[in-house]
Formats: structure tokens, C-alpha cells, sequence
């Protein structure tokens, strides 16, 4: 299918000369891995009068970890994110959620700020962010600033960016000294699919808990009233279905062709009892190993 | 008679190295140099409409802009077994997507620009989504003209109605028979539409040159068909039979769909309104999703009658089947299921009335199994949950009212040899039916599920396969037929078959791909016929070549020919030990005699094959006293799953299916059809899920969601089981399998669902949803 | 807007002059005549159009045909040096593995990509590598298979062996 909208192309080599182009441009389109924005241009979704590819700007290609903080370049990845040693030992379950992102394909070109920068209501990247309390790095005609994930997301495909802004990097805070975590993402079968609804756990040091839930509400949900109940506590039978009865006030999901309302409320029940046993015996170091499917 | 050397060996693909180096040209993939113009179709947004004008002014302004047709340009009806479809719309549209008008330019972006510039203006139409509205009392008629329809005498449209076909069965007296009956019970079974999926989509490309030759290259299973229609419907320009040639490349998959004649049609079409030019017309996926045969939809009532001991005495079937708008070929996929609804099964009273309804929605036609899969659904979920109020089990029940050979069948004449019994022992056993497997998982439950199938080829009495073979110089064959390798391997099954005969071995020997000028006739490559039917040709072409060879030894040498046997590509003499003539010494130069002239010349064979004992014609009331299907491949399957109770997700352990395939030319690829066929049929299972909405427009025709199998989604372990009672009419036995690998999955998967959780799902697909909130419910 | 692109393809040196607009799959097949990567349902969910890109699978359906400029593609053409078939497709041939053979090219490149990083693995491994491929025809099995046994990893269990191996 050829895409019918004509557009002006750059591969600009610095974050100042895109941004320069993001201001002189009405309607410009960001270029990174593609695999949103090429079938949005096929559709005529977007009809942008300049795409802006930012494979060319190094310094956005990179993983760091500094000072613990990780730090995700806005050109890398989820391929780089699943190879990075980094990941795989202090953010394992990083991992886990790039994995379920497509298949190698997709995933050998999408990146993670071109998942959150279309904040479709389903995005992987969504729960995990908002678990992890990350940053998006911003950078803007009036310089740089910095997004907290629970304020980034502000409705289904709507963020908090600004025109002519440019996301250059997500950083993501080491939460504690160890952590471990879990993602659990519903799909109608065994391949690639969209998430129908998820929920990413966190465990921390002392018995402390993040969960977040994503595809059940336009932005990802922090279920912070069940971490409430949760910190400090053993995990008991009781204690999670006592999360699971908060779970249906917390989310809002619709019915589609995809799942109904009442099916996604009762998976998430489920996935949030099975993620939150295996977060807690990860972090104990007898948990089953990331990327096994718990559902 | 010797070991078969090359029939019944597992032969590597003779298309294997095109397919794997990317040297096998698909029709997108042909170049037809600069002249090349481009189609892009203008669509109805409306299920049912009236057309009230169209204004094609701007876009026949746009620059590169060569022609802008609509219906009027094309007034021609065509179908293949009924005449009820258009090229474009006429005064009407019938579903959303229907092609309404087609504008060619020289490249596709002014093609896709300009389609957008075509107004059209419809007076909307109330739209009929669903079969009961279309058979509610004084229904709007979506085919008002339907008693001028020409169709094939075998079917029985009701006037005034929205039924474009009615096949009646009876047989016996199933009132009796339910009186006789120590159980009666009935339940009803929906299955909704499916979609082919072949990874190729459609696409043509015709051209008709200034010598008024129309040629069209297209992805089909039918090129001598489609020759036919096209032949037919564009009588009227001019063009004769022998002007039109059809030439088809490698086809990505077909599953029916790509068979008769569907948007092929518009590449004829077009054509002629640029001569001169080729004109391409390619679907894209989502067109291939609501612009090309479905899998039609069925609501079947199935009423069974038995005895304590489980012997089946009466069966009443009313199967209701969601058409479509247009059912010249879907019409008689309502025919074929109708007669062999009893499934293979000996019941002495039936009664089935298999209704084909028209209604708002994308036309239903040829899909895999061809309406078997649709209604054994509901009628192995039937025998199931019978066998169950009987206190049987459902294995043995099948065993016992199993079909043998000559039990009368539906309609009258008599079931061929099968091995029917030894298909339901052999895949019992591959999964160890009697064996209670209980979970260790706490949160999982196991179960097994069984099904029986069968199908036989649903072709006109007189479809026919033909065969040439050549002889080259150096001993290696051409094989000249006009059935399509749409990735069955058909191909190498024929070349096995002449290897045999012959004794040239597969490497030199090739089959070509269809060109209606150059091959000659094969009706269709569909219902599972190829092997038995070109094959059957093929062997009479091989032996034909035989017999000239042995004449033309005998002739030239004077000797007897009963002497002479071929072997290893030689002529050899069973009395002298010494004797060897090779092939290519004379295949094409013939034999030189002492005097220097020469006896023979090249070999050419010539094979046919088409069924004389194959009869449409029975009572129009009762079916009885015809013999419209030449015979039955049956075959069983079992599958063992373990659902999770909470998520309702299944997963597959273990599935056997054994078939009866008379002879397994190349088991291997067999095994291939099992595998594959399973796949597929177990998605319908499982995930397919086709959805409308209100107004009639399919709302997921793309990949993301309308989700088929991926690597990941495959069961554990696949059993494929080959049992072989020949099938006396076939080449060394062979009997037709393809479809039939599919026909099974859903009833076993619906059957093992309710071993495993005692709940009985009676509408596909069974999704994790649909099982996780039954089991929520049943709590 | 018109660009200039200049790329390695199946190690030749392409230059080339493209619209912006242009996708990489119509440039490739309609442009430099490169047939084997296929348009099934372009929207990078089928994976019969993926081509290489320094060594990385992707769908060249999801990619402007700017996108390749000083880059390094490979199609199916592109793996067979002199025409000698790799031990994969050698494995493909024997093991009967494609049916219609209109995905072959994408998941030959994906276990291509697949065998070159990991020379064994699993039959999960194998299939998780191909998920992104779709293939109507084959129910996968002899395809893992064969992908399997190229460097005589274990058999996954999947389909019962095929029976006695080929000859030609």
C-alpha cells in the first residue's frame, strides 16, 4: 500500500537540530522505529508535513546506568533493551515486558519512547513506567525538563508533550538496593497480541509493593489503595483476594472486539494474584524464572 | 507385482528449491514492463442499498487517470453455479465492500487518489445481518430477480423468499424412526463466519491486446474455470473461448478461497476497457477479509433418535446457513453439507433440509472442508453429549453406528471401502482414550475429546482432469496438467506417479504450472480431488506413453512386446539378459532401422479422466436415487487439552488424527495436510473470531485482530496416523485428503472441553473467555 | 521530497533516487526488482516482507525506503553465495518444510537470524523466534524441525518423524 500524504524527511544528527525542525514544522511526525507511524501514514492517521528520523542522533541511542538511575535512550530498542546486561541483572523485569512486545521483528525496531510517546491505552511500557515512577527525559525549544510517568500519560493516544518537544531518553530509578518484579499481559492466544489487559508488580525490601495496570483504562492505573494494604504484610490468600475485590473500583475497561469488560476485570484478578506470588518469590530467589508465561 | 519404487516414498518436493531460494513467482511478483496501469475499486460503505448515481467527473480529470468504469460499462451476470453476481453493482449493493466502480491510472497512488474523487449516492436500504430475519414471513428480498437466475439443475432457489436453495433429504421415515427411538433428544449449534487467511492475497492481472487476445495472470485454483466465466460473462465483447487465457503462477495458499471466480473477474474486466494495457488489481488484506469468500455461518437443529444400546435410528438435521449476498459458488457448499449431514454414520431414517439464505453480508463460498467442518461441529458435539445420556462411551458409540463399506449412504448409493473402524481404534490409542490423566495442577483440569469426519468431493458429475506428458532428449518428462500447486504438493504426487509408470526418476521430471493454451483441461483444484482425479490422468498419460514405447520396440525390433518391461529409464527383455535400450536414445529421434530410416518419433501421452458413474439428477424432494459424490475419505481424532480454570486458556498436549487415505502417495506430505489442517482448524477452535457490527461492516479485517496460529500456538505433539483401504478407483489406490485435516478440530476441542469441565459450549469459537466465564457462572 | 539513498544490498552498492514516502517493501520489489520479500497485509503483522538490516530482522513494510540509506540490507537473494544454498535451506529442502511457500523467504531470514546467534536452540526457542511469521499452510512443525536439526540440536518433539529422509 503507498502512502498518499507527501511529507519532507530529515535525519537530523543533533537533539538541537531536531528540535529546531519540530518548531519550524506545523505538523511534524517523530520517525523512530517506525512501526506505529509507517501504518499511521498508510491509513492517513497522521498526514505530517515533515518526519523527523531520530536513528541519526547518537546520543539517543544508549543504555546507561548511572548512579542508579537507568537510563533508556529514545532510539533504543526493545531488541537492545533484551540484550542489555544491564537489564537482564538489575531490571530483569524490563525484560520480561519487551519480550511480550511483538515478535523479534517488531521488536529489532521499536522502540520504548515511541511506545510510550502514542500512549495507546494498551502499551506495554505503560504499566511498567508508572510502577517504576520513571522520568521522561524532554527536550524542547525552551530546553529540557523532566515528566514524571503518572503525569506523562494523560488519556488514550494523548500525552503530556508539548509542541516541538522531543523525548530523548526515559529514565528509570533503581527503586531499592534489590528488587525483582513480575508482568503478566493478557493475550487471545500464544502469539503476538496486543495487551487486553496487564499488570506489572514490583517487589521491594520489606515487604513493599508497586502495582500498576495496563489496557483496562485510557492511562496506565497505579493501584495505589492495593499496595496500602499490601506493604509490610505477608502474602496470604486472603490478603490477595482482598486486593483482587479493590481491583474493579481501580480500573475503568471497556468492551470491544477484543475482550469484554467483565473478562478483563476477572483477568485481572487473576493475573494480579499470580504476579504479585511470583514478584514476591522472585525477590526471595525462588520465583520462576522471567519470561515464563504465568497465564 | 514388484515393490512401487516411488509411490509410497517420502520424495523431496520437486517445488521445494523455487520455494526456498525465492525463485517461485507469485502473480504480484510477475513484471509486465512500463505499460503496466493499476486498479484501485471504489466500495460500497452500505450493506444494502440502492445505487442512485455516480459521478466519476473528477477523477477522470486526474492526470494519469486512463479510464474510470462502473456497472453500466458491465452489465454481464457470471457465477459458477449460479448466475447471481455482477462485475460491479448494478442497481444495488448487497454488502459493505462491494465493488461499485474501478478506476485505472498508471501508477497506484493516482489510482488510490482518484477512487477517493468517485461520488456515489445510495438510497440506503434496511440491511438483513442475520439468517433469521432473512427468513422472517414477507422478508425485503435482497435478490428480488432471483427466479431469472440461470444455476445448475441440482438446485432449488424459493421465489419470493431469501433462500437461494433448498436441498431436501429423506430418507427412511424419521418419525417412525424417533417413535422407535429409547432417547430423542435435540439441540442447536452455531458456528460463525471464518476467513481463509492465505498469506498471498488475491490478485490479477489482465490484459487484452490489440489482436483481441484477453490473457489474465492470476493467484487461482481454477484457471480453466475462470477461462470459462470469463469467456461467458464477457461473451458479448466479442471473445470466444479460445481468445481468452488464463496463466497461473505459484499460489500462496489457497483453502478454497482463491477457487472459482471472485475479484478475478475485474481483472477480465478491466482489461477490456484499456486494450492495449495490462491492468493489475491486487486485494489488499483487508479487502481479502471482506471482499472474497467467506466461510459461510450455520445455525444447525440437530434432532437424533437412538436406542439404549446406542444404534442411531433417526437424525433430522435443519441447518440454516448465513450466505451471504451473492452464493454462485456458497450455494452449493449448502448442497454438499446437506447430503452428507448424517455424518459417517448408518441411520436408517433421515431427514435434512440444508437452506442457503441470502443476507447483507460478504459473499460465503469454497473454505476448506466446504461446509463438513461446519456442521460436524454441531453433530459431534451431538453424538457426544448422547452418547453421555446414554451412559456410553462416546468412542465405542461411534464405533458402533461407524459406516461401512456399502451401507447405504443419504441419498441412496453406496458407501466405498473405508477403514473408518480402524481410524477411530488407531486414534484412540494414539492418545490413550481409556487412560484418566488427572492434572497435578491444582489450577488445571484435563480432558479428552473425539470426533469422526469425513468428506467426499463436491464437483459437478462431470468434473474432469487431463494430463500430456513430453519426452525430452535426454530422457526427462514434462508434465503438463492444469491443476495448481497451491502448496499441497501435488506436483511432486504427479511426478511420483509417472516416475512409476515410466521409471524416470523425480529429478528429471518436471510439472508445470497452468497456462490454459498450453495444459490442458482441469476443471478445479479443489474438494481434495487432485491426487485421485489428475492423478488418474496423469497414470493414463504415463501408461499412454508406455504403450507407444512398447509398440514402437516392438515394431522396430519385431519382437513381442509382453517380452519387453521398462526399468530404470531402459527398455529391458525379460528373455534376453543383455537387452537395454534407454529411453532417451529414441524419445524424441525414434528408432533407426538397419536401412538408415527411422521408426517412432517423440513421445507424447495423452491421459483423461473424468468419473462416468457420477449423477446430479435425484428426487427434488427426497435426494434419493442419485449418486452425486464419487466417495467418502474418512477418518477420526482425538485430542487431549488441560484448560486453566481461571484463565479459561487451553493448551494441547497431544492430537491424533488418522485418515484413510487408500494409498499415501508421499506419506510425508501427508502428514504435511495433517499438521496443517489441524492448525487451522483447531484456530477456529479457539481464537477466529469474525465480528460485525450493526451496519453490517466487518470490524477487524486484518491480522491484529482476527488472530490465526503462529509458531507458539501449535500443540505439543501432532500424532498424524495413515491407514489405507484402497480406494479402487484411484491411481495405486489413492483416495483425496486436504481438507479433511481440518474438519475435526472444532467438535473434538468442543468435546474434550466438556470431559474436562462438564460444561458444553454449543457456539464457536470457544474462547479462553467464553470458558473462563462459564466456569465463573457454573460457580 | 525527493532523496538520494545510498545502501549495501546483498553486498552491492545501490544508489538510488526515492520519494520520501516510499516504503522500502514496494522499493525493493517494484524498483530493484527484489521479489522475495511479499506484501501480506502491510502492517508488519504477517512478517512476509521482512528483510534484513545490519543482520536484525524487520518488516520492510514499517520502513521508508530513507530509512536504508548508508545501511546494510540482506533479503533471501542475498544468503546464497554463488547460488550454493545455506545448510538451512538445505535442511528446509530435505525436511519438506513449506507448503505454498509465500512466507519462506521471512522465516528463512528469522531463523537465519535466529541460528546465528543461538547455533541450538530449543524447539521454544525456535518458535518464539518465528512467531512473527505467519504461515497459513504448515502448522509450523516441519518448519521447526528442520530449523532444529541444521546443526543437530535435538529433535523438538512436535509432529511424529517424518518417515524415511528424502532422496532426490
Amino acid at each position: 500500500m503507498p502512502i498518499l500524504s507527501e511529507f519532507e524527511y530529515f535525519k537530523p544528527s543533533s537533539v538541537r537540530e531536531a528540535v529546531r525542525l519540530l518548531s519550524k514544522y506545523k505538523k511534524p511526525a517523530v520517525l523512530a522505529g517506525g512501526t506505529d507511524l509507517i501504518n499511521n501514514l498508510k491509513e492517513e492517521i497522521d498526514q505530517p508535513d515533515a518526519v523527523i528520523d531520530i536513528k541519526g542522533i547518537k546520543e539517543l541511542g544508549g543504555i546507561t546506568y548511572k548512579n542508579r538511575v537507568l537510563t533508556i535512550g529514545a532510539a533504543v530498542t526493545f531488541s537492545e533493551l533484551l540484550d542489555s546486561r544491564v537489564i537482564q541483572s538489575r531490571f530483569p523485569v524490563i525484560a520480561e515486558v519487551a519480550k511480550t512486545v511483538g515478535s523479534v521483528g517488531i521488536r529489532n525496531r521499536a522502540t520504548m519512547a515511541g511506545n510510550i510517546c502514542s500512549a495507546v491505552a494498551c502499551a506495554d511500557s505503560g504499566p511498567l513506567l508508572a510502577a517504576y515512577e520513571a522520568l521522561m527525559l524532554v527536550h524542547g525549544p525552551k530546553g529540557k525538563r523532566r515528566a514524571l510517568a503518572a503525569k506523562w500519560f494523560k488519556g488514550n493516544k494523548r500525552t503530556d508533550i508539548k509542541k516541538a518537544e522531543l523525548v530523548t531518553a526515559i529514565e528509570i530509578p533503581l527503586p531499592a538496593r534489590r528488587h525483582a518484579g513480575c508482568y503478566v499481559k493478557l493475550g487471545r492466544y500464544s502469539g503476538e497480541d496486543l495487551a487486553q489487559a496487564s499488570v506489572l508488580i514490583l517487589a521491594l525490601p520489606g515487604k513493599q509493593y508497586r502495582v500498576a495496570l495496563g489496557a483496562v483504562s485510557p492511562v496506565p492505573v497505579r493501584a495505589s489503595k492495593i499496595e496500602r494494604l499490601l506493604n509490610g504484610q505477608d502474602l496470604s490468600d486472603q490478603l490477595i483476594a482482598k486486593c483482587q475485590a479493590l481491583i474493579p473500583g481501580l480500573i475503568s475497561p471497556i468492551t470491544d472486539i477484543r475482550a469484554t469488560k467483565e473478562y478483563r476485570v476477572h483477568m485481572c484478578q487473576v493475573m494480579f494474584a499470580r504476579g504479585i506470588r511470583a514478584a514476591a518469590s522472585r525477590f526471595s530467589g525462588n520465583g520462576p524464572e522471567y519470561g515464563v508465561n504465568l497465564i | 507385482m514388484s515393490e512401487l519404487k516411488f509411490v509410497g516414498h517420502d520424495e523431496i518436493r520437486i517445488d521445494g528449491k523455487p520455494k526456498i531460494t525465492g525463485a517461485a513467482q507469485f502473480v504480484d511478483d510477475l513484471d509486465f514492463g512500463p505499460g503496466l496501469l493499476y486498479a484501485e475499486i471504489v466500495e460500497s460503505p452500505l450493506a444494502h442499498a440502492e445505487i442512485k448515481s455516480i459521478d466519476t467527473g473528477k477523477a477522470e480529470q486526474m492526470p494519469d487517470v486512463v479510464k474510470v468504469v462502473t456497472g453500466k460499462d458491465f452489465p454481464f451476470r457470471f457465477g459458477l453455479y449460479m448466475h447471481d453476481r455482477f462485475v460491479f453493482a448494478q442497481d444495488r449493493v448487497r454488502f459493505v465492500g462491494e465493488q461499485v466502480a474501478a478506476v485505472i491510472a498508471r501508477d497506484p497512488v493516482t489510482a488510490k487518489k482518484a477512487a477517493k474523487l468517485v461520488k456515489v449516492r445510495y438510497h440506503e436500504l434496511p440491511a438483513i445481518l442475520n439468517v433469521e430475519d432473512a427468513l422472517k414471513p414477507h422478508p425485503l428480498l435482497i435478490h428480488p430477480d432471483l427466479k431469472s437466475y440461470k444455476h445448475v439443475p441440482w438446485f432449488f432457489p424459493q421465489v419470493n423468499t431469501n433462500i437461494a436453495h433448498w436441498r431436501k433429504v429423506r430418507k427412511g421415515d424419521v418419525e417412525a424412526g424417533f417413535k422407535q427411538a429409547d432417547l430423542v433428544f435435540e439441540d442447536t449449534y452455531t458456528v460463525p463466519r471464518y476467513a481463509h487467511c492465505a498469506i498471498e492475497t488475491h490478485g490479477a492481472v489482465g490484459h487484452h491486446d490489440y489482436s483481441g487476445r484477453l490473457t489474465v495472470w492470476a493467484a487461482s485454483q481454477s484457471p480453466f474455470t475462470q477461462r470459462n466465466l470469463f469467456a461467458e460473462a464477457l461473451a458479448p465483447l466479442g471473445l470466444s473461448h479460445k481468445d481468452v487465457r488464463v496463466i497461473a503462477p505459484f499460489v500462496g495458499g489457497g483453502f478454497g478461497g482463491k477457487a472459482g471466480v471472485s475479484m478475478e473477474i475485474l481483472a477480465a474486466a478491466l482489461a477490456t476497457a484499456v486494450q492495449g494495457n495490462p491492468v493489475k488489481i491486487l486485494w489488499s488484506r483487508a479487502q481479502e477479509f471482506y471482499n472474497t469468500y467467506q466461510r459461510q455461518g450455520l445455525t444447525a437443529k440437530t434432532k437424533i433418535g437412538v436406542k439404549k444400546d446406542g444404534t442411531i435410528v433417526a437424525l433430522e438435521q435443519t441447518l440454516h446457513w448465513d450466505a451471504g449476498a451473492y452464493v454462485e459458488y456458497g450455494a452449493n457448499v449448502v448442497n454438499a453439507a446437506g447430503l452428507s449431514a448424517t455424518g459417517p454414520y448408518r441411520i436408517p431414517n433421515v431427514k435434512i433440509d440444508s437452506c442457503c439464505v441470502y443476507t447483507n453480508l460478504p459473499p460465503g463460498g469454497p473454505y476448506r472442508g466446504f461446509g463438513y467442518s461446519e456442521f460436524l461441529f454441531g453433530l459431534e458435539s451431538h453424538i457426544n453429549e448422547t452418547a453421555k445420556k446414554l451412559g456410553l462411551d462416546p468412542v465405542e458409540f461411534r464405533r458402533r453406528n461407524a459406516i461401512q463399506e456399502g451401507d447405504p449412504l443419504t441419498y441412496g448409493s453406496k458407501m466405498n471401502p473405508s477403514g473408518l473402524i480402524e481410524c477411530i481404534d488407531k486414534a484412540a490409542e494414539a492418545i490413550e482414550w481409556s487412560k484418566k490423566e488427572p492434572s497435578e495442577n491444582p489450577k488445571t483440569v484435563r480432558g479428552k475429546g473425539f470426533a469422526c469426519f469425513w468428506k467426499a468431493p463436491a464437483m459437478p458429475p462431470n468434473a474432469s482432469s487431463t494430463a500430456f506428458i513430453k519426452f525430452n532428449e535426454d530422457g526427462s518428462l514434462n508434465v503438463l496438467v492444469s491443476a495448481m500447486e497451491i502448496g499441497q504438493g501435488f506436483q511432486t504426487v504427479m511426478a511420483q506417479i509417472a516416475a512409476e509408470v515410466l521409471t524416470v526418476p523425480l529429478s528429471k521430471i518436471r510439472v508445470e504450472l497452468p497456462d490454459t493454451d498450453r495444459n490442458p483441461y482441469e476443471w478445479q483444484t479443489v474438494a481434495s480431488h487432485i491426487t485421485w482425479g489428475t492423478g488418474n490422468a496423469v497414470k493414463r498419460a504415463a501408461e499412454d506413453c508406455r504403450e507407444q514405447i512398447l509398440e514402437l520396440v516392438e515394431r522396430a525390433l519385431g519382437k513381442k512386446r509382453e517380452d519387453f518391461y521398462l526399468e530404470s529409464e531402459t527398455v529391458r527383455s525379460r528373455s534376453e539378459a543383455d537387452f537395454a535400450l534407454p529411453l532417451r536414445d529414441f524419445a524424441i529421434n525414434g528408432i533407426m532401422m538397419k536401412d538408415g530410416t527411422y521408426r517412432g518419433g517423440p513421445i507424447v501421452g495423452r491421459g483423461m479422466f473424468m468419473p462416468e458413474f457420477s449423477s446430479a439428477l435425484s428426487d427434488a424432494e427426497t435426494s434419493q436415487g442419485g449418486k452425486p459424490n464419487v466417495h467418502y475419505t474418512v477418518g477420526a481424532a482425538a485430542v487431549e487439552i488441560e484448560i486453566d480454570k481461571e484463565t479459561g486458556r487451553l493448551r494441547i498436549p497431544r492430537v491424533a488424527l488418522a485418515v484413510d487415505v487408500g494409498k499415501a502417495i508421499n506419506p510425508g506430505l501427508v502428514r504435511n495436510q495433517v499438521v496443517g489442517g489441524l492448525v487451522q482448524g483447531i484456530a477456529t477452535a479457539l481464537y477466529e473470531d469474525m465480528r460485525f457490527d450493526a451496519k453490517g461492516r466487518l470490524l477487524n479485517p486484518n491480522f491484529t485482530d482476527y488472530k490465526i496460529p503462529t509458531a507458539m500456538d501449535v500443540p505439543e505433539r501432532v500424532i498424524p496416523i495413515l491407514v489405507e483401504v484402497a480406494q479402487p478407483d484411484g491411481p495405486y489406490g489413492a483416495r483425496g485428503v486436504g481438507e479433511h485435516t481440518m474438519i475435526p478440530a472444532a467438535p473434538m476441542i468442543a468435546n474434550a472441553v466438556e470431559n474436562a469441565l462438564g460444561i458444553r459450549i454449543k457456539s464457536m469459537p470457544i474462547t479462553a473467555e467464553k470458558i473462563a466465564l462459564a466456569i465463573k457462572h457454573k460457580r | 521530497m525527493k532523496k538520494k539513498l545510498s545502501f549495501v544490498l546483498n553486498d552491492r552498492k545501490i544508489t538510488l533516487e526515492v520519494e520520501a514516502q516510499d516504503v522500502l517493501l514496494e522499493v525493493l520489489r517494484d524498483k530493484l526488482g527484489v521479489k522475495s520479500p511479499k506484501c501480506g497485509c502491510d502492517r508488519g503483522d504477517c512478517g512476509s516482507c521482512t528483510v534484513m538490516i545490519s543482520g536484525k530482522t524487520v518488516r520492510s513494510c514499517m520502513v521508508l525506503a530513507v530509512e536504508a540509506d548508508g545501511q546494510r540490507l540482506t533479503t533471501l537473494e542475498g544468503l546464497m553465495k554463488e547460488g550454493q544454498l545455506t545448510p538451512l535451506q538445505q535442511s528446509f529442502l530435505e525436511h519438506n518444510s513449506f507448503q505454498c511457500g509465500f512466507c519462506a523467504p521471512g522465516v528463512i531470514l528469522a531463523a537465519t537470524e535466529l541460528l546465528e546467534r543461538n547455533p541450538k536452540p530449543s524447539g521454544d526457542e525456535i518458535k518464539e523466534a518465528i512467531s512473527g511469521n505467519l504461515c497459513r499452510c504448515t502448522g509450523y512443525l516441519p518448519i521447526v524441525e528442520a530449523i532444529a536439526n541444521v546443526n543437530n540440536a535435538l529433535t523438538p518433539p512436535g509432529r511424529e518423524r517424518l518417515g524415511k529422509k528424502v532422496r532426490s
